[in-house]
């Protein structure tokens, strides 16, 4: 049913200030990398890699007998984001880290404008023996502040380095700022595929072993569900929509045509974030005009959506405008 | 004197030797200086020509720009559209432009000389608040063309214009929704961008990023050229990867006998472990050669005050914006300046805002108490809002400060309506209380950001004015015009440990003078900007600048 889509590559953003162990975590997933990513990383010299697991080594990128390469950001990211783009091969993830002070959110709107590539996820990573104290801090705190309010997943580090009234502090001071927030240990992950830490959160791909904490949503129950029309949507009344819909709906995505527009758009909408990106040409022709798909919890109810996404169809004054 | 001596007469030499303030006449030998003084003193015994080129101008030792960017010299192969008047490399008055009329006449004549249709029209310089906040918007850009992409990049180099061609290429259009493209009142993009999202998708239609683009060895000449404009014998780039290209381009280069400056650059600590950087510099210090001193650090702690990416301490912004950006996390901080410090590498600290200051200067007493190093001279670069308190802690810890004079005049105004208010505005690039504690100091333009012309810069310091006309803490915080020519010779000689060598004309030092036209210690003390540059002598090799 869901139409083929431009092959986009997912992009994971890791934050998190400095000492919360975004390294180690990357450490972790190079190692254990069990599809082809790209690496981008701030201090070269702090990945740790054993000697048998690397096939090639040239100053600010390492090559992988598993496949990942990790790339030295160095002065300039521009540069060496593009340079992994420009590979023939594309890589199956990139994950980003983001500097220790800087707002991981700033580099994920990249894959919300590059066609080449879909936002994963912006996950922070925080030091559970300090977070409560640097959110407190009178120089840092701000900055630290910063790099939660967008994020989509917070692991908690070094979870194991303290009791676990320190820990429930440390998710108090996060669900202060972001309440619902998924929070996880990473002591607990047993994730190698980092697509499983994703905004779009579907059925089943989260796996930690750890209890969930209530309120936590990656246990729930997913329910997947269609939105098909022959005309075409008005640009701004969609617009209007797309803030409309219920927080149950987890992701949108699909091709639909917009009244005055010849080619065909694609929509991708996840966590109240969206997207319309023109089309290949001709890569949707003799399809409906609106083909979408949304997962969702199974809390929503299909109808209301129904009812607001036609709220934004376009009048059909409008359609004739269109020839 | 050997035959090989030439001498120079002079109307006056001002040597900035407080031993021998004062001369006509100077003697130079294999590029140094060998003697100073009267005609009597130094031919009075020996019938040795001498030459009078220059017995109607006055000569000062060699400008010393202590922090400006090679950026400079890559800048102008582009269009210039700020709206203060500039010297290009060629020394052609380039005017500023006072308006977006102006603006787009100058880039639709760019426009009309470029053969390649398709290629990217680029233009540096432009800030709304010099304009009287008018900004640029697309459909201005879309009068100069619609056919190729044109971007128009501000003076802070973080926010750039683009024009509607450019907008649609890169797919920035109303579903845009990121932080960094502007939009107007009808959701449509004003063609104003900013942040890392917008200049990657940008750069990745272009092909090609004009700021980050390759060396090439004209920019490096035209860097060379606008400082014999401007009278400057020694110039920094003050924040540099020193990648290997950039590193043989400046290896040739300072080798030509016609190459007209000394060039210091920084190492740039961001593109860098200290344990890399270090071991760079060793390896790169052996290949310095008389134009080209390799050897000092560059941090940057924070962001612009006037970006209001500067962190400042309580009670922060004048208009209640959030606090800065940290660059560098106030925690990381000791442990790479303690890395460098140990080293015995000099550090040049970057912090506009005091709070950035109050972090730097921890880092270096930490360090120094851990262990101390007679004459490290760290050097705090711009460090604009220090107070009393933090000039006597810079005073303690035998630190020196580079002020950004020019701050008063772009964004004087700026600052005391809308960053730090009166008193502190007042207090902005405190000269006079360096001078008064005792802290060694320079004063700098920042050169691409604002002009480079060392004789503008001690105006800055000597008037203290905005170009709005407000004056800014001029009863306390102006220098003498001695000072401020102490201020952009011998005072960023000293912040870059070259002091030895440059800075004075005194027996022993590099021949490199500052050739004017007029006096500045008779000319009135407001027409200090005024003075025309004629030329530089750089070891002893006379270059008369360019007048286009």
């Amino acid at each position: 049913m869901t139409a083929a889509l431009p092959a986009a590559v997912p992009v994971t953003v890791i934050g998190g200030f400095l000492g919360a162990g975004k390294t180690t975590f990357l450490n972790h997933l190079l190692r254990t990398g069990n599809a082809r990513y790209a690496v981008l990383v701030n201090d070269f010299g702090a990945i740790n890699i054993d000697a048998d697991l690397i096939a090639r080594h040239d100053g600010a990128t390492m090559t992988l007998t598993n496949g990942c390469v990790c790339c030295s950001i160095g002065g300039d990211f521009i540069e060496t984001l593009g340079k992994v783009l420009d590979q023939q091969t594309p890589f199956d993830h990139i994950i980003i880290e983001a500097s220790g002070v800087g707002d991981p959110w700033r580099i994920a709107e990249i894959a919300l404008v590059e066609p080449s590539l879909r936002l994963s996820a912006v996950v922070v990573i925080a030091d559970a023996s300090r977070i409560e104290s640097l959110l407190a801090d009178p120089r840092v705190g701000d900055t630290v502040r910063n790099q939660f309010d967008r994020c989509d997943v917070v692991l908690l580090s070094k979870t194991d380095l303290v009791d676990s009234a320190t820990i429930d502090a440390a998710r108090t001071v996060i669900g202060r700022l972001r309440d619902g927030i998924s929070i996880s240990e990473v002591s607990d992950l047993t994730i190698s595929d980092i697509s499983a830490l994703s905004r779009q959160k579907p059925a089943g791909r989260f796996r930690a072993d750890a209890a969930p904490a209530a309120g936590a949503s990656h246990e729930r129950e997913f329910q997947r569900w269609f939105y098909q029309r022959q005309s075409s949507f008005d640009r701004a009344r969609l617009e209007q929509a797309l803030l409309e819909l219920p927080s149950q709906l987890l992701r949108l995505k699909g091709p639909c045509r917009l009244a005055g527009e010849n080619q065909t758009f694609v929509l991708q909408m996840a966590d109240g974030s969206w997207s319309l990106t023109r089309a290949e040409a001709g890569k949707f022709s003799g399809r409906p005009g609106i083909m979408l798909v949304g997962i969702a919890t199974a809390e929503l109810k299909s109808a209301g959506l129904e009812i607001i996404l036609d709220g934004a169809l376009a009048t059909s004054i409008d359609a004739q405008t269109d020839a | 004197m050997s035959p090989d001596t030439i001498v120079f007469s002079a109307r006056k030499i001002v040597t900035m030797n407080p031993s021998r303030p004062l001369a006509t006449h100077v003697a130079v030998r294999e590029g140094r200086i060998v003697a100073v003084g009267s005609f009597e003193e130094i031919c009075g015994t020996s019938r040795i020509e001498v030459d009078t080129r220059f017995s109607e101008k006055i000569l000062l030792p060699g400008f010393v720009e202590g922090h400006s960017h090679i950026m400079e010299g890559m800048m102008w192969s582009l269009p210039y559209v700020g709206a203060g008047d500039r010297r290009s490399p060629e020394g052609r008055l380039v005017k500023g432009l006072p308006d977006i009329d102006a603006i787009v006449a100058r880039l639709r004549q760019a426009e009309a000389a470029m053969t390649d249709p398709s290629a990217a029209l680029f233009a540096w310089g432009f800030d709304p608040l010099h304009i009287g906040g008018r900004s640029l918007t697309r459909r201005h850009l879309d009068q100069v063309s619609k056919t190729r992409p044109i971007m128009v990049i501000h003076a802070s180099f973080h926010i750039s214009n683009v024009n509607s061609l450019l907008l649609e290429q890169a797919g920035l259009d109303r579903t845009a929704n990121i932080s960094g493209v502007a939009m107007d009142a009808d959701g449509e993009p004003t063609g104003e961008l900013q942040g890392i999202a917008a200049r990657f998708r940008v750069f990745r239609v272009l092909g090609k990023n004009p700021l980050s683009g390759d060396l090439t060895a004209e920019a490096v000449d035209r860097y060379a050229a606008s400082a014999c404009v401007q009278g400057v014998t020694t110039i920094t780039d003050l924040h540099n990867d020193l990648a290997e290209q950039t590193i043989e381009i400046y290896r040739a280069a300072s080798r030509r006998p016609d190459f007209s400056v000394r060039l210091v650059p920084a190492l740039a600590s961001v593109s860098h472990t200290p344990e890399a950087g270090i071991a760079k510099l060793e390896a790169l210090r052996p290949t310095n050669n008389d134009k080209l001193h390799y050897g000092i650090v560059k941090l940057v702690v924070d962001g612009s005050i006037q970006g209001f990416t500067a962190r400042l301490r309580w009670p922060g912004y004048h208009n209640g914006a959030p606090n800065g950006l940290w660059y560098i996390a106030p925690d990381d901080l000791p442990r790479i300046v303690e890395a460098y410090h140990r080293a015995g590498v000099q550090l040049h600290i970057h912090t506009n805002g005091d709070e950035a200051t109050e972090v730097a200067l921890d880092a270096i007493e930490a360090a120094q108490t851990k262990m101390p190093r007679p004459d490290h001279r760290h050097t705090l670069q711009h460090c604009q809002m220090a107070d009393a308190a933090l000039f006597r802690r810079m005073k303690a810890l035998g630190v020196c400060v580079n002020l950004f004079a020019n701050h008063l005049y772009y964004w004087g105004d700026s600052h005391y309506d809308l960053t730090m208010g009166p008193e502190r505005a007042s207090r902005l690039d405190a000269t006079g209380t360096a001078q008064r504690i005792g802290v060694p100091y320079a004063i700098h333009s920042d050169a691409p950001v604002t002009p480079l012309n060392p004789l503008f810069t001690a105006w800055c310091a000597v008037n203290r004015i905005s170009s709005g006309g407000r004056v800014l803490g001029r009863a306390t915080e102006a220098i003498s015009v001695e000072q401020a020519l102490a201020a952009i010779t011998i005072g960023p000689a000293y912040t870059l440990k070259l002091d030895h060598v440059i800075g004075s004309i005194e027996v022993g030092k590099f021949a490199d003078f500052a050739v004017l036209d007029a006096d500045p210690l008779e000319c009135a003390p407001e027409k200090l900007r005024d003075i025309p540059v004629w030329g530089t002598v750089v070891g002893g090799r006379v270059r008369q600048a360019p007048r286009a």
